[in-house]
């Protein structure tokens, strides 16, 4: 494989929507493949790359950055599962502070210190905190850090609102030489109308969906054991999608501008949905009475 | 319009009064267009319209209205400042430290330097919060100096991080008994630095002025700028003390404003603090025309014997002052006759020194006033010292409203060719007339053209500076400006660049 230069990927998605667990499982698929990975954690709660780490939290750039004058970026980096290299942005407790200040303090960091480069990295994958809330939280999609954004997203809407933000976020920065969007990672898809709606919201954002990965009761055992599913159960189904998962992100190539909604479009399209769910439940119901 | 006390914050000017920064035009369609009530409270439905503010590219030369709180706040006398910032935004507080001890030298006090400390913060600060480093700057403060009062005020670094400066500051209250008054005063949420005047007044009225036990019958504040007392010989005569606030402060005189019997003030600028004052405590404030010139020097003094309840005294005072600067006012007259001067000042008090020199008999085409409040705080149309001086002396063709931008200073002096300029504050409008050529009498200490007295001191101060023209050509033959040719030759300072 070619090491002339570091595919820098960042993840983005609504709060809870699983972003940490497809993160992990993406880079542990990677680093089976043969690939030389980092995981970049930018997320206060610092546990992005707990399950890469069997359960264990590790010291973040700002607790680094907090007790010392000066920070040698390595100390920051911890070998986890098939040696791919953990790392934490880490930032203040709930309610001070700046954690938008703090990514961008943790990255600049790693960036002046050509940590990336001299790593030899073949992926770099941002795990980024929910919503482009500011500025800071849209430090990977801005020019030179990450060229490709995967939004994680199930068919719940207000995880769709988060998505179409961040397409927003993304559009801003296109044209100065930001990150493009990749594609969609459907998240909990369990049935057809989940799949039709994210279809529905891709075809009309103009990009796609990279892989639907199914609920799992197999991820929830693996995270319990303070692993992810590729190396708790590598044979499961379930790490077979989050293979395929990691197999088209090492293929993909060419990002693009989404085209977000309007705030106007989006409640306009929404309520159109939830038209259709009303019917498909009446639908059900008149089923299960005729039987 | 009410002030609302209740919050830490002061609401700002541009909000309360609808203040602007950019507007060029004649004075009198500015009067006009303004929100004062003119148009119902004085028979004309013309006035109150929404005033359409100008834009430049560039804010070249302005300041921080945390800089002008803070610096108001640090000459509080036995007080420890604390500005809860990184370093920079401290860096005028040596300024301070001369403007303090001068003040002091001018009043009589004891001379001190003034006690200020700055958080300092630094990147780490900016991530986890700078709570911890302000709760050990108080401490700090309180162990050093042992202070009556602890001022801290917030920077535009905490305010975006969000700091919970009010927590600490009720935290440090219960943990060393000492009074701890936040000054938020973040410079971005600020068109105009003379909302730092906002901030202090309104963490005074909040904190440092007690609940009247008393009417105090002789008291009357006065809120000034700074410089000597120049109230006392004039209502002395009638009875009254001065208690003069502002411009260095004490905080026994700030305790008891709320007992005087009237406030007046020598510039609408400061008037939160008087509207207060009116609101809070039922003192008071003077609305009467500033005390700029003869005639709104009577009104002024008369207003203050209506309210203050001494009529019978005015006349005589009035009658003696106008007596006794007559033949200097006459020679001054005629020594000035024909010249023509040009003002740049901030807003009221603008529009006071254009009074002055009219009075004078000195010729004002042309002004620049640093900012405009389409009213004040108490929305009495009496405060419309704008329309005041329009009404009575007549239109200003050419009015700039900028805040002391240097381009456009240089375009409004070489429209306005004037023998001199009278500017406030020594900066940058003083140093850019010497250096076209023009004679510049600076005001600092801003008391020098109030009342009868003030049209001396300012026509003599005139003609001191006059004779300097021939070195200030020498200065402008050895100057050049970094404009294109077709700046240098502007003479609209609003033309499109």
């Amino acid at each position: 494989m070619s090491r002339s230069k570091t595919k820098q990927i960042a993840i983005y998605g609504k709060g809870g929507i699983g972003k940490s667990t497809t993160t992990s499982n993406i880079s542990a698929a990677l680093v089976q493949a043969g690939y030389k990975v980092m995981q970049f954690g930018c997320d206060p709660k610092t546990d992005s790359t707990n399950t890469l780490r069997g359960g264990e939290y590790i010291p973040s750039v700002l607790d680094l950055l907090r007790e010392n004058s000066r920070v040698d970026a390595h100390q920051a980096i911890f070998q986890g599962f098939g040696g791919i290299y953990c790392v934490e942005a880490g930032g203040p407790q709930p309610g001070v502070g700046c954690a938008g200040r703090g990514i961008i303090t943790a990255v600049q960091l790693l960036k002046q210190q050509n940590i990336f480069e001299e790593l030899d990295l073949d992926f770099v994958i941002f795990d980024v905190l929910g919503d482009v809330v500011c500025g800071g939280f849209a430090v990977p999609i801005r020019e030179g850090i990450a060229e490709h954004v995967f939004t994680i997203s199930s068919a719940d809407f207000m995880a769709i609102y988060a998505a179409n933000n961040l397409f927003r976020g993304i559009q801003t920065y296109s044209n100065k030489g930001g990150a493009l969007l990749g594609g969609v990672i459907a998240n909990s898809i369990n049935t057809d109308f989940q799949r039709e709606i994210l279809d529905d919201f891709v075809t009309r954002t103009r990009t796609q969906v990279v892989e639907y990965v199914p609920r799992s009761l197999t991820v929830t055992q693996s995270e319990l054991q303070g692993k992810t599913t590729i190396e708790a159960a590598p044979h499961s189904e379930q790490a077979q999608v989050y293979r395929r998962l990691a197999r088209r992100i090492a293929e993909h190539s060419e990002s693009k501008v989404p085209s977000p909604l309007s705030q106007q479009e989006l409640r306009a399209w929404s309520a159109g949905w939830a038209d259709q769910l009303i019917e498909i439940e009446r639908k059900a119901e008149r089923l299960a009475i005729a039987s | 319009m009410t002030i609302n006390l209740k919050t830490t914050e002061a609401e700002t000017r541009e909000q309360r009064l609808g203040t602007i920064v950019q507007w060029e035009g004649g004075a009198a369609q500015l009067a006009r267009d303004s929100a004062f009530t003119y148009g119902c409270a004085r028979g004309c439905n013309n006035g109150g319209r929404r005033l359409c503010e100008a834009t430049t590219p560039f804010s070249q030369a302005s300041v921080c209205a945390e800089t002008l709180a803070v610096t108001n706040a640090t000459t509080i006398q036995d007080s420890v400042v604390i500005q809860h910032s990184p370093i920079g935004c401290a860096a005028s507080q040596s300024i301070t430290c001369r403007y303090s001890r001068d003040l002091a030298a001018r009043r009589g006090w004891e001379v001190e330097n003034p006690k200020s400390m700055c958080t300092n913060l630094v990147e780490n600060d900016m991530v986890f919060g700078g709570i911890a480093a302000l709760e050990e700057a108080i401490r700090a403060a309180w162990e050093r100096h042992k202070p009556k009062i602890i001022l801290v005020a917030t920077s535009c670094a905490t305010g975006v991080i969000g700091d919970d400066v009010d927590g600490v500051v009720q935290r440090m209250e219960a943990e060393l008994g000492v009074t701890v008054v936040p000054l938020i005063c973040e410079g971005f949420k600020f068109k105009h630095w003379s909302n730092g005047w906002d901030v202090i007044e309104h963490g005074i009225l909040r904190r440092m002025v007690r609940k009247p036990t008393r009417r105090q019958e002789d008291l009357i504040n006065v809120i000034h700028l700074g410089g000597p007392d120049v109230f006392t010989p004039l209502l002395a005569p009638m009875g009254l003390r001065v208690n003069l606030v502002m411009g260095i402060n004490r905080l026994d005189r700030l305790a008891e404003m709320s007992e005087a019997t009237a406030t007046a003030t020598m510039c609408f600028v400061l008037s939160y603090l008087a509207a207060g004052l009116e609101q809070e405590f039922g003192v008071p404030e003077i609305k009467a025309p500033l005390p700029y010139g003869l005639d709104a020097t009577d009104e002024w003094l008369r207003d203050i014997a209506r309210v203050t309840g001494r009529t019978d005294s005015v006349e005589s005072v009035i009658a003696g002052e106008r007596a006794r600067i007559a033949p200097e006012l006459a020679r001054l007259r005629r020594a000035l006759a024909g010249k023509k001067g040009f003002v740049a000042a901030g807003a009221a008090f603008a529009h006071g020194l254009i009074a002055d020199l009219r009075e004078l008999g000195v010729e004002v085409d042309s002004a620049y006033s640093f900012h405009h409040d389409p009213s004040t705080d108490s929305g009495d149309p009496r405060q419309d010292s704008l329309g005041y001086l329009v009404e009575t002396s007549g239109d200003i063709p050419n009015f700039t409203v900028s805040p002391d931008q240097h381009f456009q200073v240089h375009a409004a002096l070489k429209r306005a060719k004037p023998d001199f300029v009278i500017c406030r504050h020594s900066g940058s409008t003083a140093v850019l007339a010497v250096r076209l050529g023009i004679p510049v009498l600076p005001i600092f200490y801003s008391n020098d053209g109030l009342g009868y007295e003030g049209l001396l001191t300012i026509g003599r101060a005139i003609l001191r500076v006059l004779p300097r023209r021939r070195f200030c050509e020498d200065v402008a033959a050895h100057s050049t400006f970094p404009y294109q040719p077709w700046w240098l030759n502007q003479t609209n300072p609003f033309a499109s660049i």
